[in-house]
């Protein structure tokens, strides 16, 4: 049985989002919790696969019982199990936020939001196991499809914003479509571990060179890395305060993990193209994006862009982190960027409560709180300190472990961009901490309302989750060096 | 376009041509099996006389209801590919593995046969719903609470 769990987890979210439509014309108020309880199978189901992955070890699974090279493939091996872990534990937390009392009535548009949102998360559990540079392609476009209509749904500007995702998303992806295009060409293969076997042979080719040029930049504006990043922090800013969550957490992460995948998994950790070898590049373009976005953060006045800048530096540093050439840099990476998905998460729930519970969508609206949101301060202090890398928290591991790597390896450029990235997410914080704590020259009496318990739920699990991701560190980095090492690492 | 359309001529000839079309991508699904074809082109073609349909008739006429009926059927053909591949799955085998599709009485070479036709069923229906929901969102978009899905 443990055999067939990747398709399981698959096909849970699936088929109630295919279901949902029929459902939906009699029973609309069924969404919620049908959504919640799929969700909530989700992570038993991805920890069994975890667990049966380890003791039986990498799980090949053939769809329609066609082997690997001809068929589709899907792996589920030590790290993409425990992405899945990660997507579902996260995935269920977002959803109990979703359905909040707080948000306007959706109306009958509820159902497709669910089938949306269900579909999405199907998709990216697609992405994750995915064997087949094709096959990750599909899933790419299915969870851009879902972003693309959840950014639209609020309507007004986050149209605009949507559309332009839509645009530069769809260019990404065929970008992507297009470099995959050169590899079948040159080997005549899309399945990952067949082409890994070919790849040595075709350093010197200019094809291969194009294509892997291609999917990068394709994957690149996915994961939205910083000159590529135009789409998001509109998308995130006006996309519906519920739904940003789950965007900002999820979308971007998964294509991350996608050109991990690629990277290590398929062209080595050794590739070069035109004598620049890959690991230098995507190093130095990561320290770029987590300079730049940390730098575009600290100027923003929106409390969700600037989150959404704070984002973009993130995924520099876990490009930088991977990108060291050793397994600690690797591992530190990897967790930083499980962190990163609970912190996203987090900060972008923050915001959405405070923007609902007292309005307040600029940094400088924040003096209102006059220290007053209690609950909600506490959860943001958590989430900052994890932001910024202070000890107990998980955000101060990940940088730790990226350091170590680097220091391994006697790359300074990513010592000092990850060091001048803290202290620029430092400030920003500062900025909100200023505002809130200190600031008392607001007229208005402190407004106190009642913090519903979906979103009391949803912070506190991800506070909570960060100061276990911190304190549990350790074992969480022996366990992904002795799974989730990439092989010639 | 909401109304009928008035000639006699494009009246006549698409209640010839809107049967035939219908026939076609029927034999398009079947012979898909063992030839060019299958599911994918058998719901376009499908969709284009369901076009057509409300094309001449218009979506007030009895022919029109039937298409907006259909719109209902928005999940149904990834129903039944779904249900098809987790039948294979309780089956004992991988998804969409259509030996192990557990009907009595079959051996695996028809066993596989009824599994891919269904499967092609289920694709013919989602493009045929998706096709026709496309061309219904563009063309009415200022009543869409009429077509509210």
């Amino acid at each position: 049985m443990t055999r067939h769990l990747p398709a399981i987890l698959f096909l849970l979210p699936l088929g109630l989002a295919i279901c949902l439509p029929l459902i939906g014309i009699k029973h609309r108020e069924w969404c919620r919790p049908l959504s919640i309880g799929v969700l909530a199978a989700m992570v038993p189901v991805s920890f069994a696969n975890l667990v049966g992955v380890l003791q039986n070890g990498t799980i090949q699974y053939d769809f329609g019982g066609w082997a690997a090279p001809v068929g589709i493939e899907w792996v589920a091996d030590g790290l993409a199990s425990v992405m899945t872990v990660a997507l579902s534990l996260v995935g269920l937390v977002c959803i109990t936020f979703l359905s909040s009392v707080l948000f306007p009535y959706l109306g009958s548009r509820i159902v497709p939001f669910y089938t949306l949102v269900l579909l999405l998360i199907a998709s990216l559990t697609g992405m994750v196991f995915a064997g087949d540079l094709f096959n990750l392609f599909v899933f790419l476009e299915v969870s851009a499809l879902c972003a693309y209509a959840l950014v639209g749904l609020a309507g007004g500007k986050a149209l605009v914003a949507g559309f332009r995702y839509l645009i530069l998303g769809t260019f990404g992806a065929s970008l992507y479509l297009l470099g995959v295009g050169y590899l079948y060409a040159e080997t005549g293969t899309l399945n990952m571990a067949d082409l890994a076997q070919r790849v040595p042979s075709l350093v010197a080719s200019k094809a291969f060179a194009v294509g892997v040029l291609f999917m990068f930049i394709g994957l690149g504006i996915k994961m939205a890395l910083v000159p590529l990043h135009g789409w998001l922090p509109d998308a995130y800013t006006y996309a519906p305060d519920r739904v940003s969550p789950m965007l900002a957490s999820l979308v971007t992460k998964v294509a991350l993990y996608g050109w991990i995948r690629i990277m290590f998994w398929v062209l080595g950790a050794q590739a070069v193209v035109y004598q620049i070898r890959l690991l230098v590049l995507v190093g130095i373009l990561g320290a770029l994006a987590a300079l730049v976005g940390a730098f575009l953060a600290l100027s923003q006045v929106e409390i969700k862009r600037m989150f959404a800048y704070g984002g973009l530096s993130h995924i520099g540093l876990v490009l930088v982190g991977i990108s060291l050439g050793n397994q600690t840099g690797f591992v530190g990476g990897v967790f930083y960027l499980l962190n990163d998905a609970v912190m996203q998460a987090g900060l972008f729930f923050w915001a959405g409560g405070i923007i609902h519970l007292y309005g307040v969508r600029n940094i400088e609206d924040l003096s209102r709180l006059h220290g007053g949101a209690g609950w909600m301060s506490v959860a943001l202090v958590v989430l900052a300190l994890s932001m910024i890398g202070i000890p107990p928290t998980g955000g101060f591991f990940g940088k730790w472990y990226i350091i170590l790597g680097a220091v391994d390896s006697r790359n300074y450029l990513a010592i000092v961009s990850v060091l001048i990235a803290t202290l620029l997410t430092l400030a920003y914080f500062i900025k909100l901490f200023e505002r809130i704590f200190r600031d008392r020259s607001a007229p208005q009496p402190p407004l106190t309302r009642e913090v519903p318990l979906a979103v009391r739920i949803s912070l506190g699990a991800t506070s909570v989750a960060v100061i276990l991701l911190g304190v549990m560190s350790d074992h969480i980095i022996r366990f992904l060096l002795n799974t989730a090492v990439p092989p010639g690492l | 376009m909401k109304q009928m359309h008035d000639s006699l001529i494009v009246q006549t000839m698409s209640r010839l041509l809107i049967p035939l079309a219908q026939l076609f991508s029927l034999y398009v699904l079947f012979f898909g099996q063992y030839g060019p074809g299958g599911g994918f082109v058998a719901g376009v073609i499908w969709t284009t006389s369901m076009i057509l349909t409300f094309l001449v008739y218009g979506l007030k006429s009895p022919q029109g209801r039937l298409v907006e009926l259909v719109l209902h059927g928005d999940g149904v053909g990834l129903i039944i590919f779904v249900g098809v591949g987790g039948l294979c799955l309780i089956g004992g085998g991988e998804f969409l593995n259509y030996a192990n599709l557990e009907i009595l009485g079959m051996d695996a070479p028809s066993r596989r046969y009824v599994g891919i036709l269904l499967t092609q069923i289920g694709v013919a229906v989602d493009v045929a719903v998706t096709g026709i929901s496309i061309v219904l969102s563009l063309a009415y978009h200022d009543t869409e609470q009429e077509y509210d899905v």
